[in-house]
Parts: C-alpha cells; structure tokens; sequence
C-alpha cells in the first residue's frame, strides 16, 4: 500500500500539484487511521492532506480516477459479472466455493498447492488480485507511449502474471473435484465460472494498461501545457489559457510581494530615532525600554502606465496591468492611462472591485476612449503631453505598452523625449521582436532615443523579467 | 476524541451543522493527527460555523483569534507590561536598597539582585493574547484563526513558527511548550493565496457553495417552520443565482436569512412580487437585483408552463401553494 501511494505522490507531482514528503508521511498516517474500505473516505484523506491549492483539486481528481477507483472498480465488475453468471445455473458463488474448500481439504496432496494467483481468484479476494496484477505490470516494466503497444504491453503482464498456468490449475482441480464425486452440475458451474474468471482478468490487465497509456498522456499533457504557457506568444491565446495563465501571473506576482516584505524588513531598521524614543517611553518615567528607529526612506518609484489596448496587443495589456496592479505596494503611487489614439485615464477604474472585471472594463476603454479606431501613438503621447505632463517628476517610471504600429501618422517623438527628459526611467514593452522595430509602419526607431530600457515581451516570462527588474 | 467519520458526521448534524463526508473525514483526521487544518472557500458557507461546533461537539473551549491587516504578534501573542514592570521597580526600590546594605562588593549586590530575577521577569507582566492563551490553556481548546488570509505575510510567517510545534518563545521568560495541543482551524477567504510552508503544516478543507441536496437539508434543519415547498423553490432559486455571474454571491448565510424573512411574511411559496420585495436580503448591489430579476422571470414562466402542463383544466388549477414540488425544474 505504501509503495502504491508513493507511486501515486509521483503521479502527482509530474502533474504539478506540489507534495512535500512531509505531506505524503501525513497521508500515511491519515491512512492508518481510517478503514480505506470506504473510497470516498479514501480519496477525501488523500485530499486533504496532499492537495493544498484549489485550482488542483479537478486535477487531482482526474488522476484519483485513473490511479485508483478505476482499476479497482473494473476489477469488482468484471469478477462480479463472472459470479454473476454462476446465477444463471442456479448456484450461489458462496456455497460454491464453500464446497470447494471442503472438498480440497479432504484431498490433501491430490492436488498440487494453488497459487497465489488461482487462490485469490477462486476465493474472489479483489484486494490480493489487485496487488498481484499491480506487481506483474511493474514487473513487465510498462511504458507505453501509444494505443498500438495495449496489445504488447497487456501481453506481457499477463505472462508476468502467469494467468495461464493459474487456469490450468484452477482445471485441473476442477477435474480432481469430478472424480472425487463433486456432483456434476456443480462441476460444470465451476467450469464455467472458471471460463468467467479467465477472461475477467484478461480484461483487466488491458483496461490498466490503457489506463496506464492516459496516465502517462496526462502527465505529458499537464507538463506540456505548464511549461508552454509560460513560453506561450500572446498573439494567440484561448479563453481557457487566459484563465489559466492568469493564475500564473498571480503566483509570479506573489512571489515578487513575497521578496519585497522580506527585504523591506531587513531595510526598516534604520538609526535610533532619539525623538520618538523619548516620546513613546513617557509612560515608563522616561526610561527607555523601547527603542524606536528611524524608518529607511523608502524610494519607492511612481508608476505611470500608458497603454496601448488596441486589439494587437489586448493580451500583454491585460497581464501587464494584473501585474501592475498585483503588486501596487511597490510603487509609492500608480497612474495608468489607455490609449488606441485617443487617451484616457482609467486610474479610478483600476481601483475598484476586482482586479479581473477591472482590467476586461480598462481594456474595453473604462468607457473614457473610443477602442474601435486605428491605433496613433503620436495622437496619444501628445495629448498626455499637453494635459498630463505633470504626472512625471524625477522619481517616475513611465511605463510603456504597445508595438509602435503607428498606421503612418506622426509620430510625434518630441512629446515623448519631453516626457524622458522629466522622468527617472521610460521602459517600453514592445511584443514585436526588436528585428521588426522600425519596418513597415512601426516607428518603435524614431522612439527609441527617449527610452531607458526597450524589451521585447511576447509572453509570460519575458514580462515576468520585466516586471521583476522594475520593481526589485 | 471522535471514534470514527460517522461518528464526527453524526455529533455535527446533532448540532444542526448538516455535512457532507468530506468535511467530517477532515474534521477527524485533524483531531486524531493533530493538525492545524486550513479551511477555505468562499464567504458564508460556514467556515466558521463549522469550528463553533466542533469546539462545541468536542467540549473544547473555543478561542479565536480575528486576523486583520497590521495584525502583530503583540495583539496575538502578548504583550510585555512594561510600565507595570517599572511600577513594580518602582515600589521595591526601598527593599532592594535594604537588601543591598548587606553585600559587601558589587559582585555581591548584583547576585543579589540576580536571585530576585524572577520577580521581574516573571509572567506577572505579561499580558497573554489569543495565540498564549491557546498554548497555556489547561484543558486542550479550539483555536480558531479567522481569516488568516486579511493578515500581512509577515504574520503568516509568524504563525508558522507557532503552529509547526505549537510553542512560542517569549524572550523575557523563555520558550513556552504547550501541555495540552489545541485543534487549530484556520479559515481563509482567498483574499490572498497563503504560502506554501503554511499549507504544507495544515489539512485542508475547501468548503464550497452546497448542493441543492444538502442546502435543503440545511433549511429545513434551521428554519424548522418553513413550508417544503417554499424550501424547495428558494433552494432551486439560490442555485440558479449562484450560476449568475454576480459581484457577490449569495451564501449559505443569506439562504438562511431570505428564508427567514420569506417566514415572517406568511410565504408558502414563491411568487414574483414576494421575491421582488424581497430581493434585497440577499443581493446587495443594484446591478446583482436587476440580473437576478432576469433569471427570476424566466424561472417563473417556467414554472407557470409546467403547472399548465399538469393541470390542464382551468378549473383544476392548482393554488400555488400546490404546485407540485420540484416544479422549479
Ligand atoms: N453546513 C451548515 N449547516 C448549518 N448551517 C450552516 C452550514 N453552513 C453554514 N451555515 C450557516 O451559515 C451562516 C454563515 O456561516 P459562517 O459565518 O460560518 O460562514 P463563513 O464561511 O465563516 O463566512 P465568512 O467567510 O464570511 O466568514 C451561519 O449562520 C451558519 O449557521
Ligand atoms: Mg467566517
């Protein structure tokens, strides 16, 4: 049992649910506990103990599925359905097998010893079966990467298991019992029930290797699906990779906020501040019991956002703003305007409600700019640059998205270099791959003079990079 | 100490705490085991109420502690009485002068002094907080973390240290062991994801919204008074609702109260002007009501159409409060 939840933590973690050791040994334990008859109460202790985030739990119980009630259960119908057709001869599988047991133990050495296998099968001990099945498969080294190897594989369990040699010893007996004077109907029953038997196990052996095949299907698939999402292009994405990448923006932003608290704490501590000492110990006689330091000035920057949400571009604007706004408090103060060519200011939109219906309502154009135009650079920046210049100072990142499609308007680069000269940092996120700046109409050239720093970002961990230099 | 899953299912439903297996599978393991366990999930489903009464259940006192932003060891742990330590200085000055008279070097006087360490260090001056409390207490109680999720990172990795081997060291005194361990719960809205340590210390238990099954189930253990019929339209309704896209999802908490306020005005099943005059106990936004008045139509039409179906002669019309059960289908 052990080796099996061993293999089933495994399982787990190639598909990306994180079990620590720690929390395998506490599935033992809950195991110990509890009488795993019950496969609810089963799976429920492994949950519990195992699965600690949400999103995992549909994951987690796909692979139940697969690993464990599965096979179990089509071990329980295919035997039942084999002692179900005893029921058509009009013998209960009990009394039968009742007689058996009576009849061997009076033909002591007539009958070579059973094996395990043909034991548990005669006596229908699913839980022996199943163990015994489960080692020929490991012994048959299963690894199976298509449909075509069902065949080869199950094969190879089978002989493993020596499912023949069972069959012959489980005839054989049936012979032995004829001529000790078993009656013949019996005998007949137990043919057939043997016949039963047989075939249940054939089926069950190529049922676990299929499932052995989506297994290991499910744990490529989930692998594929992780990794790739981080690698992913924005340009394409399906609602289901939104929503899941989504997530992965959320855990790479706490992982940020996580490091920050950390160094924020280190760096708090700065001189003794002899004023506020002296104030915070009046009630102990002016004794200094409490010592107050001097807060290190924190040189949070500013943040000012100008994105472009013309439809190219929708998906880096939608994780960059989650981003942005995921990790607020590492910016002392955060502005953020949306611009196709006209340009508005969607900072109150952003701060209210969810974040997720926040963005979708900032992408739409916080109903402040039309979206349904063509997208003009120089149109926005000088309209930032005649209403909201003011905005920068030198403590101010300005932030920029957009590919610099400019649909061969003017660029208007002044506005922005008046913007550069004013701020600490100007950074550009482009999601066109800098060998395409400045061809056709892309005027990213005639603005990159008036930025700090210019990254390419077409997917998660290019703007994970991003992020991660402008806030650490 | 619980004997068995049923047993923890039965003890619950006998404190009107009606659930399904999985959340007594949790609620045993966490007792037998001795393990934190992090209740998640969303608001008023009873996460709360659910380590009420197993602290009720199990005759466990309950103490608990509210997480909130800014929340610091000092409100959860203690808090070290200076001014009372200073006042204690202040009025045993005298004896200690006396005291002192006798010793003939500074040597001397300070292990005097020393030997009466204790009266100044001593847990005199401490003022105990929740978390002290759980861990001094002598009888083995319940300590319920509410809203662990409101609380800063920092706090969090505080509470780790706590609850890997439930002491807490107070630098003034020394390290302080629990005799008793208590059952800790900790309930969490997912305002923010807890970290991976914390979680690797708990069980965990996502309650989520229940099922038409077992929400009626609940009301009628709760609301003893009201009509089936009633009960079965308004869960048919709650479930309906929940599938809305809402700015807040109605819970357990509001079933419970809109089914209490359907009972103070004499319903016996739900009619639109009923659930419009109503609509108020369990939608708090504007834009939620107009929604939710949308989908109530469509389910009243559909209702009026299958009592059609059944009652095809106007003069068999059934009276509302006839209708025949499930007609909300
Ligand atoms: N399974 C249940 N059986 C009986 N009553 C329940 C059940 N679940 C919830 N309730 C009732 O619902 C109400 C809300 O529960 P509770 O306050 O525990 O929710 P909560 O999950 O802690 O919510 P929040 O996240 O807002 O704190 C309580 O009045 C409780 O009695
Ligand atoms: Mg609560």
């Amino acid at each position: 049992m052990q080796k099996k939840i061993l293999e089933f933590t495994n399982i787990l973690r190639n598909s990306g649910i994180r079990v620590s050791t720690a929390e395998a040994i506490d599935a033992f334990q809950a195991l110990d506990l509890l009488s795993i008859g019950d496969r609810e109460i089963f799976k429920d202790a492994l949950r519990t103990t195992m699965v600690k985030r949400g999103e995992d739990v549909p994951s987690f119980d796909e692979l139940f599925d697969l690993y464990w009630s599965g096979f179990y259960d089509s071990l329980r119908e295919q035997f039942g359905e084999a002692a179900n057709r005893l029921g058509d001869f009009g013998i209960d599988l009990e009394e039968l097998l009742h007689q058996i047991a009576e009849m061997l133990k009076n033909m002591e050495g007539e009958v070579g010893d059973l094996s395990e296998l043909a034991k548990a099968m005669l006596t229908a001990d699913l839980n022996q079966l199943e163990q015994l099945i489960m080692n020929a498969a490991s012994a048959a080294e299963i690894n199976i990467e298509n449909f075509l190897q069902i065949g080869f594989f199950s094969r190879r369990t089978l002989e493993q298991l020596n499912l023949d040699g069972a069959g012959d010893e489980m005839r054989d007996l049936a012979s032995a019992l004829e001529q000790a004077g078993m009656d013949p109907e019996q005998v007949a029953a137990l043919r057939e029930l043997i016949d039963g038997l047989m075939e249940a196990a054939r089926k069950v052996v190529r049922n676990f290797t299929e499932r052995e095949l989506q297994k290991q299907n499910h744990d490529y698939m989930e692998k594929f699906r992780r990794e790739t999402l981080l690698e992913k292009s924005f340009y394409h994405l399906s609602e289901e990779e939104i929503r899941r990448m989504r997530e992965v923006v959320e855990r790479l932003a706490q992982k940020i906020k996580n490091i920050l608290s950390i160094r924020r704490r280190r760096l708090n501590k700065g001189k003794l501040d002899l004023h506020q000492t002296l104030r915070r110990n009046m009630p102990h006689g002016g004794i200094p019991f409490e010592l107050v330091f001097k807060q290190r000035k924190k040189d949070r920057p500013k943040l000012v956002i100008l994105c472009d949400v013309s439809s190219s571009v929708a998906n880096v604007s939608r994780f960059m703003l989650q981003f942005c706004y995921s990790l607020q408090e590492a910016f002392s103060k955060i502005r953020c305007f949306v611009f196709v060519s006209e340009l508005g200011e969607v900072t109150h939109v952003m701060q209210e409600g969810d974040i997720n219906e926040a963005i979708e309502d900032a992408l739409e154009g916080g109903d402040v700019i039309n979206v349904y135009t063509r997208s003009n650079f120089g149109y926005a920046f000088h309209h930032f640059w005649q209403n909201h210049l003011a905005a920068v100072d030198n403590k101010t990142t300005v932030l920029i998205l957009g590919d610099a499609r400019n649909n061969y308007n003017d660029p208007r680069a002044w506005c922005l270099r008046d913007v550069f000269n004013k701020a600490k940092n100007v950074v550009w996120l482009n999601p066109e791959s800098p060998s395409a700046w400045g061809f056709g109409d892309s005027v990213m050239d005639k603005y990159r003079p008036y930025v700090d720093i210019a990254e390419e970002v077409r997917n998660l961990r290019q703007l994970a990079g991003v992020i991660d230099k402008l806030v650490l | 100490m619980f004997k068995s899953v049923d047993h923890v299912q039965e003890a619950l439903i006998g404190q009107q705490y009606i659930c399904d297996k999985n959340i007594a599978t949790v609620v045993f393991l966490a007792e037998q085991l001795e393990k934190p366990v992090l209740i998640e999930g969303p608001a008023g489903v009873g996460k709360t109420e659910l380590a009420k009464v197993v602290s009720s259940v199990t005759k466990r006192r309950m103490i608990r502690l509210q997480c909130y932003e800014g929340l610091d060891e000092a409100k959860a742990l203690y808090e070290w009485e200076y001014s009372k330590q200073l006042l204690y200085t202040q009025i045993l000055k005298d004896r200690f002068t006396s005291l002192m008279d006798s010793a003939q070097t500074i040597r001397e006087a300070a292990e005097l002094v020393g030997k009466e360490d204790s009266v100044f260090f001593s847990d005199n001056f401490l003022v105990a907080r929740p978390l002290l409390h759980a861990i001094t207490s002598d009888d083995a109680p319940l300590l319920l973390i509410d809203e662990v999720d409101k609380s800063d990172p920092e706090f969090e990795a505080f509470l780790l240290e706590v609850l890997s081997d439930y002491q807490v060291t107070v630098p003034e005194i020394g390290t302080i062991v629990a005799t008793h361990k208590p059952l800790v719960f900790l309930t969490s809205n997912n305002a923010r994801e807890m970290s991976d340590a914390l979680k690797r210390r708990c069980i965990h238990l996502y309650i989520d919204y229940p099922t038409e099954e077992l929400e009626a189930r609940i009301l009628k253990t709760k609301v003893p008074d009201a009509a089936e019929d009633l009960i079965d339209d308004l869960v048919q309704m709650m479930q309906r609702l929940r599938q809305l896209d809402l700015k807040k999802t109605p819970s357990i908490s509001e079933t419970l109260d809109w089914a209490r306020a359907l009972l103070a005005l004499n319903a016996t099943v739900l009619d639109e002007d009923l659930v419009n005059q109503t609509f108020n106990v369990i939608l708090k936004y504007e834009g939620d009501v107009r929604k939710a008045q949308g989908e109530l139509g469509k389910l009243l039409e559909k209702k009026t159409a299958e009592a059609k179906v059944e009652a095809p002669s106007q003069a068999e019309a059934p009276t509302p409060a006839t209708v025949k059960k499930g007609a909300l289908h």
